[in-house]
């Protein structure tokens, strides 16, 4: 990254405090925000122009240590001194301040100008914790500014504080330990050879060999010399015999300590207060009895949702449309210009009257879901029953962000620990119906057979993800670790954030995912003009009609399938040749079904399968691949037998 | 029932415990730990997921709420205080 261009400015907090919405808040929403610990997965870069100057602004993912427990940590550790930052904005979760000192303790250690942002104080003041920030800049030995992120409160001082401090530019002082310990860390930092590859500064590289037993770091270990190897090893027992605790969590105790002493001195708890609104609804929702049924009906109320605001929604803009298309078809236009024409509108009016309904209320109720912090709580109450999938609540948040779509969920699972979850949950991921293949779904069965058909079709859907994780953990027998997922408290979503993330994700379907339904829809009139459609339909038969019972001209629709699952939709109308309201005189009950849930589940669309292979491997996107396909025609053809 | 160690798994709702060990594995000591539970800490058991699913833990000493897995919950040791949390 070139360095000429301004001062780069790094957010470093834990998982869940508010780094992204902060962040969003400064530059415009381009972060993914959520209330699940660890949404942001990977770094995101911003140029903000404040007060005439530029400064370049990296999110960096949550972490809730500098040593880092999976992939997600680990490269929040890596860039933070990849970026060379020229000031760290350490965010800090105001409302759980003694524990996210450690970490603002351990950044202080690197003795990088820094500053903190104390954010939540709302919450905080909330649950009875009033803090005193001018105190708390005094023991720190850095600038403290409050701020609400979600509300936008406190954004300007932060930046000016921020511009303040670059101008500035003084170091912090790393906070000392116990003298024991002390002694012991400045003497192995002393003896560091003068060549010595150093990370931040002499004593922080110490501390990082004394800590780097198993952690992703471990690999710094091996490259060491071997006088120097002795040395660690002398000093790390040397640690454990002064408190017979492993090297390790003798520092992380000495952290603590110094957290707790710090917030006993800045912060005042107010014990006894009267339980907010808020969290009468977590017990609620989080009740071992109640919650289940709670969460069933969250569930069908989210469906139905999206059903009863879509498909008026959907009559109503598809109105014009096929007017449209008649008037086009009363001009007497030459035959390929016809054709083409109605390739070109079936694409555009396709995306705005049929796609468009169901996505827009989906992406609001979701945006509410994520805010509000369900996710983790879902978590708690599926664990057991990810269980019996081979994997734990963990993996809730993926699946969850599955439904939206498929591509950021497999990213997602960054936040598993092990190999083999993440592994896993990528392959489980593309059966979860995303947002493309709920708008089908709701198109084609919700809108000709019923609401409640499209609901036990979606429950099928799920029961499928369940059997085939079964059937996987059959042939990857390892253990998955234990669930250990932060549950952060329940936040009324602020309406403003929400339509901007609504805005956001609207704005990348137009750029991206409707050129794709329009040029589609193009290629597809293109096929037909020049008799091509005929080949493909000819080659797929024995699929398409043998196996599946479908009309042989389906076959084509299938193909384009692939690119985005909506198009597959689009194509069905083009490819049989009627309007919308005509389909169930052409296709039957069972023909709907069937070739929804073929669409929907045979092999995942070429995004997902991109994903998989960059994030995964290989391995794991053509097996995904082989896999949907054999549980989607094995579904299909058991479709076509029952219904 | 005061002053007894037993397991986290086994320890009963809403009275308030103290951390006295954990026997896990590195791994499972640091990710812990990295969430605010320590030895000595005083928690509460809130509440359990059905099916012998997690259980609602909550650090009382700085306010943080985890959901824990059965197995890790029987790798921490806590002593049984005799005040309601």
């Amino acid at each position: 990254m070139a360095r000429h261009e301004g001062p780069v400015i790094v957010f470093i907090g834990q998982p869940n405090s508010g780094k992204s919405t902060l962040f969003n808040a400064i530059a415009g929403p381009k972060a993914q925000t959520s209330n699940f610990p660890g949404t942001t997965v990977s770094h995101t870069h911003s140029e903000v122009y404040f007060n005439g100057q530029v400064l370049r602004i990296v999110d960096l993912p949550g972490t809730y240590s500098l040593n880092p427990a999976d992939p997600a940590e680990k490269a929040a550790l890596v860039h933070l001194f990849k970026e060379t930052p020229d000031l760290i904005v350490n965010v800090v979760d105001a409302s759980l301040l003694s524990r996210s000192l450690e970490l603002t303790l351990e950044l202080l250690e690197t003795e990088q100008p820094m500053l903190l942002a104390l954010n939540m104080v709302d919450l905080a003041e909330k649950k009875g914790i009033k803090i005193d920030p001018e105190k708390l800049e005094a023991i720190l030995g850095i600038p403290v500014v409050m701020t609400v992120a979600n509300r936008g409160r406190g954004v300007k001082e932060l930046l000016s504080c921020c511009v303040e401090k670059l101008k500035t530019g003084s170091s912090p002082r790393a906070p000392s330990w116990t003298e024991e310990v002390e002694r012991s860390v400045d003497s192995l930092a002393n003896d560091l050879p003068e060549n010595f590859c150093l990370v931040a500064n002499r004593r922080f590289t110490a501390i990082k060999l004394i800590e780097a037993g198993d952690t992703f770091c471990h690999e710094i270990l091996e490259e060491i010399s071997q006088p120097l190897k002795k040395r660690v090893e002398e000093t790390r027992h040397h640690l454990e015999s002064l408190r017979h605790l492993p090297a390790y969590e003798v520092l992380a105790a000495e952290r603590h300590h110094l957290a707790m002493k710090i917030f006993e001195a800045v912060a005042k708890v107010q014990r006894g207060r009267k339980i907010s609104g808020e969290e009468k609804l977590d017990s609620l929702l989080m009740h071992p009895i109640l919650g289940y049924p709670l969460l069933l009906v969250i569930f069908c109320l989210f469906f139905f949702l999206i059903f009863f605001i879509g498909s008026p929604l959907e009559q109503l803009l598809l109105r014009p449309w096929t007017w449209l298309q008649s008037w086009v078809h009363g001009l007497s236009l030459s035959p390929p210009f016809l054709t083409l024409i109605d390739g070109l509108l079936q694409g555009i009016g396709g995306g705005i009257a049929i796609v468009l309904p169901y996505f827009l209320p989906l992406l609001f109720l979701m945006a509410f879901l994520e805010d509000l912090g369900y996710l983790a709580r879902a978590g708690f109450l599926l664990d057991s029953l990810m269980h019996r999938i081979g994997l734990h609540g963990k993996s809730v948040a993926p699946f969850v962000l599955g439904f939206g779509c498929n591509v950021p969920a497999v990213v997602s699972t960054r936040i598993l620990e092990s190999p083999r979850d993440r592994f896993l949950t990528s392959l489980l991921i593309p059966f979860i119906p995303c947002s493309a293949r709920t708008t089908v779904i709701l198109a084609l069965i919700a809108f000709f057979l019923g609401p409640w058909w499209a609901m036990g079709f979606y429950f099928f859907q799920l029961l499928i993800v369940a059997l085939v994780g079964r059937l996987l953990t059959l042939f990857i027998r390892e253990p998955s670790p234990g669930l250990m997922l932060e549950i952060p408290s329940l936040k009324w979503p602020s309406p403003k954030i929400i339509i901007s993330k609504v805005r956001y994700q609207l704005r990348s379907f137009v750029q991206f995912a409707w050129p794709i339904l329009i040029a589609g829809s193009l290629v597809l009139s293109l096929l037909q003009l020049a008799g091509v459609d005929v080949w493909i339909n000819r080659a797929l038969t024995p699929l398409v009609k043998g196996i599946l019972g479908l009309p042989e001209s389906l076959g084509v629709t299938l193909v384009f399938g692939f690119l985005r699952k909506e198009l597959s939709l689009l194509m069905l109308l083009q490819a049989l040749g009627v309007d919308y309201a005509q389909l169930p005189e052409v296709l039957s009950r069972t023909q709907l079904v069937v070739f929804t849930a073929f669409i929907s589940l045979f092999i995942p669309c070429l995004s997902t399968v991109a994903i998989i292979w960059r994030e995964i491997s290989r391995k794991a996107a053509v097996f995904s691949m082989l896999l949907n396909l054999v549980v989607a025609t094995l579904v299909a053809s058991l479709g076509r037998l029952i219904l | 029932m005061a002053g007894q160690v037993i397991k986290l798994s086994e320890a009963p709702q809403g009275k308030q415990l103290r951390i006295v060990d954990i026997v896990g594995g590195h791994g499972l000591r640091r990710r812990l730990m990295a969430l605010g539970f320590h030895k000595d800490d005083l928690i509460e058991r809130n509440s359990d997921a059905l099916f012998g699913g997690p259980v609602l833990v909550k650090n009382l000493s700085c306010e943080t709420s985890v959901a824990l897995g059965r197995g890790v919950a029987q790798k921490i040791l806590v002593e049984v205080l005799d005040g309601q949390a």
